[in-house]
């Protein structure tokens, strides 16, 4: 049906000037924080809470709820951007950098990728370089509220200059590769790496 | 209002559009066997979650993923790794 | 092409049903007709390619003149306030269908039946209500419909008619939210004791329906379960995260 346009609809899609420069192509701004989700929420008990780093390390490593939470904190303030085209902007999370985990387990040099792991089975996969040099964490805190479980709670990965489907909620670990291993969406058709600048949606974009 | 995954659930026929316009008919209908856990259900029967980035769509005995959509820039992308079998009947048409 | 895929359908009315309810009357180029219970999904495509899809339940009986959909506008939605706001006659829309085999009920499947309705979830079984009486079926049939008040009840003057045609079906309401002067019916939530009150043993061996949001439909279809009911003879249409009357 190429080419019928709905008179008079535009969705729910509104962005000032200003908010355009900061959106990448294709997406549009919303102010809530939509929930998607692709399985019932897992409920975690934070006294058998535990965030893995393993794989390609020299130590892996296991913190529990208070060891994580005793580590430097480090937060979070700008953009994120789902591939079904909402954008938030300006929003805040609250948590650890991925690169006090990294430093702590030392990862090996032949180490390229990492799988992040999650309660009820969610996996997504990114390069390691990805998760270095300040641009990832992980949260336990959304503009200053602990993370609710619907949007990841206890605790999720945050990449935010990927789409969001890469911030895995419901964190459980990470394990470090030296290939790469196409998580839940990305064996579904979506891109391995996700980098919203370059509409990397799919596979082959 | 906070939203979980309790209000955002749906069944089989949230996703028999979508079946209908892949399989060439109405698959709400037909019947599935779980390969998690055995149980067969007609398609419509399934507890499905779907947004933007697709469609899963589970087993209400055991809650494993038998068949799980995804669409974009004219693909569709299909994993049935979930379902053991599919029953389809040689009768079955669009409209009932 | 053709049912499988999107095609056109042009709006010849648009009717209110209630204060945040419309009914759409479609004109649908080679219908080839749909069963009680079936739905369509409907799309818009804005100016710039962004589109929309959602599914909305067929209110009209098989036969009808036209292809009838009943829109509840949800203040948060993003199609729904454009099907039940914006649309005008003369309008087009895109559809696929109808689909959606599973929740479908005809007299030949027998009874007794029972309905149960949240909200706008009355509309599928709107329309198996509506086909039971144009085929003058007699199988027995109730009706249990919440809604959040008076207001709300969707097609109530018909829905009144329909019980008092004297051929065996019956409809009650439930309004939860506020209730008329002088209202003696119930004033809350369904539950497990206004389902054994007003619905069928279980070894009458009803066939269910349920349909709404879905935290009322799962608890509805838990209770009946819970009751005895054998789950193979209920069926659930879940809308997602509606309002809960």
């Amino acid at each position: 049906m190429g080419g019928f346009v709905s008179r008079g609809f535009r969705g729910r899609r509104r962005a000032g000037a200003e908010q355009a420069t900061r959106l990448p192509p294709g997406q549009y701004a919303e102010t809530g924080f939509p929930v998607l989700t692709a399985g019932p929420t897992p409920r975690v008990d934070l006294a058998t809470w535990r965030l893995t780093v393993e794989g390609l390390v020299a130590r892996p490593r296991e913190w529990t709820w208070e060891e994580i939470q005793a580590l430097p904190g480090s937060d979070f303030e700008g953009d994120i951007h789902c591939v079904t085209r909402w954008s938030k902007l300006g929003t805040s999370f609250a948590g650890v950098s991925v690169d006090t985990l990294l430093e702590a387990v030392e990862p090996r040099p032949e180490a390229s990728h990492v799988v992040a792991f999650c309660h009820g089975g969610y996996t997504t996969n990114l390069p390691l370089e990805d998760l270095r040099g300040g641009k990832a964490w992980v949260v336990w805190e959304h503009e200053g509220a602990p993370l609710p479980a619907e949007h990841g709670g206890p605790a999720r990965l945050l990449v935010p200059h990927l789409y969001l489907w890469k911030s895995a909620k419901w964190l459980a670990g990470l394990r470090l590769l030296d290939h790469d291993a196409p998580g839940f969406w990305e064996s579904l058709g979506y891109h391995n790496v996700g980098d919203p600048w370059r509409e990397e949606r799919y596979w082959g974009d | 209002m906070t939203m979980d995954e309790t209000d955002l659930r749906l069944d089989g026929n949230a996703v028999a559009g979508m079946l209908a316009e892949l399989f060439g008919f109405d698959m709400t209908v037909e019947w599935g066997g779980c390969a998690g856990c055995g149980a067969t259900n007609q398609l419509g029967a399934l507890l499905v979650y779907a947004h933007g980035m697709g469609a899963v769509a589970c087993c209400p005995g055991c809650g494993q993923a038998l068949l799980r959509v995804a669409r974009g820039e004219g693909r569709w992308w299909l994993d049935l790794r979930g379902l053991a079998w599919l029953q389809l009947d040689e009768q079955a048409r669009v409209v009932g | 092409m053709g049912r499988l895929s999107w095609r056109l359908a042009t709006v010849a009315e648009v009717r209110p049903e209630t204060a945040r309810v419309v009914t759409l009357a479609l004109e649908v180029p080679g219908w080839d007709g749909h069963l009680p219970g079936q739905h369509v999904d409907v799309r818009l495509t804005a100016e710039d390619g962004y589109q929309a899809e959602r599914g909305y339940s067929i209110a009209s009986a098989p036969g009808s003149e036209r292809v009838e959909l009943t829109v509840e506008r949800l203040d948060d939605g993003e199609v729904s306030p454009y099907l039940a706001g914006e649309l005008r006659p003369g309008d087009q829309l895109e559809l696929r269908g109808p689909v959606g085999g599973y929740f479908v009920w005809e007299p030949g499947r027998g009874g007794p039946l029972l309905l149960v309705a949240g909200g706008s979830g009355v509309v599928p079984l709107m329309a198996m209500l509506r086909h039971r009486a144009a085929t003058g079926s007699q199988v027995p049939a109730r009706l249990l419909y919440s809604s959040r008040t008076i207001e709300d009840v969707i097609y109530r003057d018909e829905l009144d008619r329909l019980a008092a045609a004297g051929d065996g079906l019956a409809v009650t309401h439930a309004l939860t939210r506020a209730q008329p002067a002088g209202w003696s019916g119930y004033a809350r939530r369904i539950d497990a004791v206004m389902l054994e009150e007003v619905g069928w043993r279980p070894d009458e061996h009803p066939l269910a329906y349920v349909c709404g949001p879905t935290r009322l439909v799962e608890a509805v279809a838990g209770q009946l379960v819970a009751l005895g009911h054998d789950p193979a003879r209920v069926r659930t249409e879940r809308f997602g995260p509606t309002g809960v009357p």
